[in-house]
């Protein structure tokens, strides 16, 4: 029996317009990545990388071409959709942590599970555990302001699984953090990714990051230049 | 220059509706407090237009209480040494238009008589003759084509007074206005039915005036007679209202005053004739001041919209100004540009204000002219015109009031780092701590409120009650952000137990924001207690008045005069009336009263005659002290004693035991105070003697009015209509029962307080005006964690509904510290202010229902205000690189 896989991109097409010119950002980018992937995508600044990550996140939108995650076409869904797709999906990690300033850890980690409709003492439990696995069950009443990098990365990706999301999506997860911390998150980041079986498509200009993937897509004016298996 | 216009204006003008909102809530604060300024000047003016008409040239006139008797006029014929004087009779009568057999106060004009010897009065006044045949030579003799359209009309020159005098032949002749004639399609020979207190009389118009001198009063509503017929029509036969003195050309006016006045026997007074006008403006200032104080707090929450804007403004432009700062922009200039905008919204915000107030104005004069009529004088103004004093007050008012609600959020942007700004991230950090200084402050104002209310009035008004007011909102603001946090700390559970996710968010959305909502909910705040304070007072003075009512209107039936009783015009009952009421077998005993204007210690009061013995059988005056005051009062009988209203006492600070020195026909005297009764159908402050006191020194006047009590078992009702149906039809007398004048005191009580409720409408919608600029501030200062949320999976149903929350939670917050805060100002408003502005004892009542309806309101009305920004907050477009 042929396994379904998690994310297929078809000849994905991202063009912005900017004054009078058009800015090429995805040119005709395809692949595809098996279900429980660790996948990096290493590239310069500007090569497109975070762009693919948003299409791959439904956080946004191809300009043409297809985007198939879990069998699902996100091109044929409307906001909603694509919005229930990051709820029940989808999991989130970025360079500036964005965990919401205004809430506790605590509360950070539960949102994905409330957004959802999850019942307040299942979805406080399941942060809980999280924040237990990731290291910063100590933290939980504070507020992201009082805790280190460090631990808001570790913050928000325990908010980026508590959903258990079949896709974890990780933009520069590590660089906002110093070597030690960096090197700590991927460690993290690798033993949920085998424990959990969860899918995860990680951007990085670093070689270093890049290591901890099962495999290294190489990006260059938004368009692949090479495809390894770690 | 060129900075500003793209900095600023370009921005205020691609924001269309954050611009219109902020320009049309500095307009409508500014509107409102221009719009009672010429509100209140209209009900002056309206009366000393009224008076200036009438005066004509008089320079002095003599008056004394109840007027002057014609026997006392040969005494003063010295008066020719300093000019001519002339004898006047003026007051209002009321033009009949409907039948008379169904006929109510609606269905009358008020119009304004003039009884004078037109011998003597021809130089006072500029009475202008109009020709109403085809010869204007012989127009006079020829003026009288009954029955017949009068062709275009044109003064007579050179009208004699013999002319005049032939027209005013008798009892039955008046002169009207062309303006009254033509307004009611009637012609010389034309019959006119006027009311004069309970009297209907029939009249034939001899001729018509040009609009000019007095026809001009109440818009042209003038009918002038013979004084002989005005005093039969008043029922003032023997006496006059005043002489009028017409000074000798050249003479010095104050020193011929005082001259006169030397010469006057002590219970008659020479005066201006403006010296009334002052009198009535000097009545009618605690209303006046009343309505201003409230009028400033809409301009108050009209400038915290400048506040929201400003902020706005340095909230969604954080990078552009740090990247002027980085560019070398000084502090100082950023600041400028932000000022400047403020400026820029008031002078916008001024410019339309003026051209609302005057609308305002006309719907207030509406509002008010009933209350200024009913209690205090007959007017018939328009709001007189904006003149640059208006735009001079609006703009000192509007202008720096909006730059200082600007400097907090400019100040802000002038702090902007250039380095932080250019990264994005230098948002302060807005979680509160509460320290003792939140506390410390807005506590010692709100002692300092406190202390305020125990002083007493300065110069008869309540200044210390004012500022009192001002310090429980000062104080209050003040103490919002700790509330604020104290509440934080207590709901953040129940919020996300009862609503869920959007409950929470919305908890730490608004706890993160309290430096910038504090703002923003005490000013809410400020109005919403302003309506509490003014329903508590309201309701509580209404409650009072329902009580008072209940104890003093004991009479079965009440008869009084078609027309209502204004200054100066007091409108009596004719002896067929009284007669008609005292016959039927089913009444048993009569209480006649009757008021004349007195001015005591240069204020104008009331003076009134009532029939003691009656008042006390039948509990009709609920006493305030001494706590024996009916044997005090049934021992005054006969020994010139008084009683005095509660507003009297409180004004000159008589009490019982006291002796009043009051005018009389008879020169002062002195008149022992029995007791002070409770009284509020009037805060002039009243004198209530004896009716056999009264007619030994003021003489057998006209009763304006009867209580009469029935035989027990007996239908008022039946007796009323008995009573009506043996009255001819020359007479027609008021009847109200019990029930029925009960129902007319609340409907005129409820009138007079329309009006505060439309200006505390107009400063919340304000004020909800500021909570979407607010919550549209707090939208576009967290679009980056907004967009974070909806990338976390919130939908935009789920963001509109946060917003929506936090829209009402800032409802309910405001409404709560307002109920609060409201509470202590009606305090202040009942036991202070009022105290001290009318002398009146207003029993505390809470209109709770009332208040539980205006809570709820308030939330929805707040939430409402939310669903802008809140769909702008669900807009946004969703990047986690914002």
């Amino acid at each position: 029996m042929e396994v379904m896989p998690a994310l297929v991109a078809d000849h994905l097409r991202k063009t912005y317009v900017s004054g009078e010119s058009t800015v090429t950002a995805l040119a005709d980018v395809s692949f595809t990545v098996a279900k429980g992937d660790f996948v990096a995508l290493m590239g310069p600044s500007g090569c497109g990388k975070s762009t693919l990550l948003h299409v791959c996140g439904a956080m946004d939108r191809a300009s043409s071409g297809r985007i198939v995650l879990n069998g699902q076409d996100l091109a044929t869904l409307g906001d909603d959709g694509l919005t229930r797709v990051r709820r029940e999906q989808v999991g989130f990690v970025f360079q500036f942590f964005n965990l919401l300033p205004t809430l506790t850890i605590a509360d950070n980690i539960a949102l994905p599970c409330l957004l959802s409709g999850m019942h307040g003492a299942t979805a406080d439990a399941r942060a809980r555990a999280l924040a237990e696995r990731v290291g910063i069950a100590h933290r939980l009443s504070h507020y992201p302001q009082q805790v280190s990098g460090g631990e808001m990365q570790r913050a928000a990706i325990a908010r980026a699984l508590v959903h258990e999301p079949d896709l974890l999506v990780a933009d520069e997860p590590t660089g906002n953090l110093d070597s030690e911390n960096g090197a700590k998150v991927m460690a993290l980041l690798s033993e949920l990714n085998r424990e959990m079986r969860v899918t995860v498509l990680l951007a990085t200009h670093a070689a270093d990051v890049a290591a901890a993937a099962t495999r290294i897509l190489h990006m260059r004016d938004g368009k692949f230049e090479g495809d390894r298996q770690t | 220059m060129r900075l500003f216009t793209q900095f600023i204006l370009r921005p205020l003008a691609a924001d269309k509706m954050r611009t219109a909102t902020t320009i049309l809530g500095v307009a409508l604060g500014i509107a409102v407090v221009v719009a009672i300024q010429l509100t209140n000047a209209s009900s002056i003016r309206g009366f000393e237009t009224a008076l200036e008409t009438v005066a004509g040239k008089t320079a002095v006139e003599v008056v004394g209480t109840g007027g002057l008797d014609e026997d006392t006029l040969p005494s003063l014929n010295w008066l020719r040494e300093y000019g001519v004087a002339s004898p006047v009779i003026e007051g209002n009568a009321a033009l009949v238009i409907g039948d008379l057999e169904t006929l109510s106060r609606r269905d009358m004009e008020a119009v304004r008589v003039l009884g004078v010897d037109i011998l003597r009065d021809m130089p006072f006044r500029d009475y202008q003759l109009l020709d109403v045949g085809q010869d204007r030579d012989t127009a006079v003799e020829t003026a009288a084509p009954r029955g017949t359209a009068p062709p275009a009309p044109a003064p007579v020159p050179n009208v004699t007074t013999q002319q005049f005098l032939e027209i005013l032949t008798d009892e039955r002749s008046v002169v009207i206005s062309e303006k009254l004639a033509t307004r009611r399609g009637l012609v010389i020979g034309s019959q006119l039915r006027m009311m004069f207190g309970d009297r209907v009389n029939s009249y034939v118009i001899r001729g018509l005036l040009k609009n000019e001198g007095p026809a001009r009063v109440l818009d042209g509503n003038f009918v002038l007679m013979d004084i002989a017929a005005a005093q039969l029509a008043f029922d003032r036969l023997g006496r006059i209202d005043r002489l009028d003195v017409l000074l000798t050309a050249g003479a010095d006016v104050q020193g011929t005053l005082a001259a006169i006045t030397a010469r006057l026997p002590p219970e008659l007074t020479a005066q201006p004739p403006s010296r009334r006008g002052q009198q009535v403006e000097t009545m009618l200032a605690a209303f006046h001041a009343n309505l201003t104080a409230l009028s400033w707090i809409a301009l108050i929450v009209g400038l915290f919209l400048v506040y929201n804007t400003v902020t706005i403004s340095v909230v969604a432009r954080r990078q552009e100004i740090g990247t002027l700062r980085a560019l070398g922009l000084t502090r100082l200039k950023v600041l400028f540009l932000f000022l400047g905008e403020a400026a820029a919204l008031a002078v916008a915000g001024i410019g339309v204000g003026l051209g609302l107030a005057r609308l305002l104005a006309d719907a207030a004069v509406a509002m008010t002219s009933a209350t200024v009529s009913t209690i205090y004088i007959a007017t018939a103004a328009a709001p007189p015109d904006l003149d640059w004093g208006h735009v001079w007050l609006a703009t000192a008012m509007g202008l720096p009031l909006s730059l200082l609600a600007a400097a907090v959020p400019a100040l802000e942007a002038s702090q902007v780092q250039p380095t932080a700004a250019m990264r994005g991230n230098d948002t302060l950090d807005m979680r509160v701590r509460l320290r003792p200084a939140m506390l410390m402050a807005p506590l010692t104002v709100l002692a300092l409120a406190f202390g305020l209310t125990q002083l007493g009035p300065v110069n008869g008004r309540p200044l210390y009650g004012y500022l009192s007011a001002f310090a429980i909102v000062i104080g209050t603001g003040l103490l919002v952000p700790a509330i604020m946090y104290g509440l934080a700390r207590v709901s953040r559970e129940a919020l996300r137990r009862r609503l869920g996710v959007e409950g929470l968010l919305a908890h730490a959305n608004l706890t993160s924001a309290i430096p910038r909502l504090s703002i923003s909910v005490a000013a809410l705040s400020v109005s919403l207690s302003m309506m509490v304070a003014i329903a508590i007072m309201i309701g509580s003075f209404r409650d009072t008045v329902v009580y008072w009512v209940g104890q003093t209107l004991q009479a079965d039936l009440f008869v009084g005069p078609g027309i209502r009783p204004t200054v100066g015009q007091e409108p009596t009952l004719s002896p067929t009336v009284i007669e008609a009421v005292r016959r039927h077998p089913r009444v048993t005993a009569i209480d006649s009263f009757r008021n004349v204007d007195l001015v005591y210690e240069g204020k104008l009061t009331v003076l009134g005659a009532g029939t003691f013995s009656v008042v006390l059988d039948h509990g009709a005056v609920l006493f305030k002290s001494p706590a024996n005051a009916r044997d005090r009062v049934r021992e005054a009988i006969g020994q010139d004693g008084v009683i005095i209203s509660e507003a009297f006492s409180h004004k000159f600070g008589k009490r019982e035991g006291d002796t009043l020195t009051l005018p009389t026909p008879k020169g002062l005297h002195g008149f022992q105070v029995a007791a002070v009764y409770y009284d509020y159908s009037n805060d002039r402050g009243v004198v209530i003697m004896d009716a056999g006191t009264f007619r030994r020194y003021y003489g057998d006047l006209a009763p304006s009015g009867l209580a009469a009590f029935l035989t027990p078992g007996s239908d008022p009702e039946l007796v009323r209509m008995e009573i009506l149906a043996t009255l001819d039809e020359g007479h027609r007398a008021f009847i109200f029962s019990n029930w029925s004048l009960r129902e007319e005191v609340l409907r005129v009580f409820d009138s007079t307080f329309a009006i505060t409720y439309a200006l505390e409408l107009i400063a919340i919608v304000v004020a909800m005006l500021g909570v979407a600029g607010t919550l549209l501030a707090l939208v576009l200062e967290r679009r980056r964690e907004l967009s974070l949320l909806r990338l976390t999976g919130a939908n935009q149903d789920q963001v509109r509904k946060m917003v929506i929350i936090e829209a009402a939670l800032i409802g309910a917050v405001s409404q709560g510290i307002g109920l609060v805060m409201g509470f202590a100002l009606s305090m202040v408003l009942i036991y202070v202010i009022n105290v001290q502005s009318f002398g009146w004892t207003i029993q505390f009542h809470m209109p709770t229902w009332f208040l539980i309806q205006a809570s709820i309101a308030v939330v929805i009305a707040t939430a409402v205000a939310g669903i802008y920004p809140a769909r702008r907050a669900a807009q946004l477009v969703l990047s986690h690189e914002e």
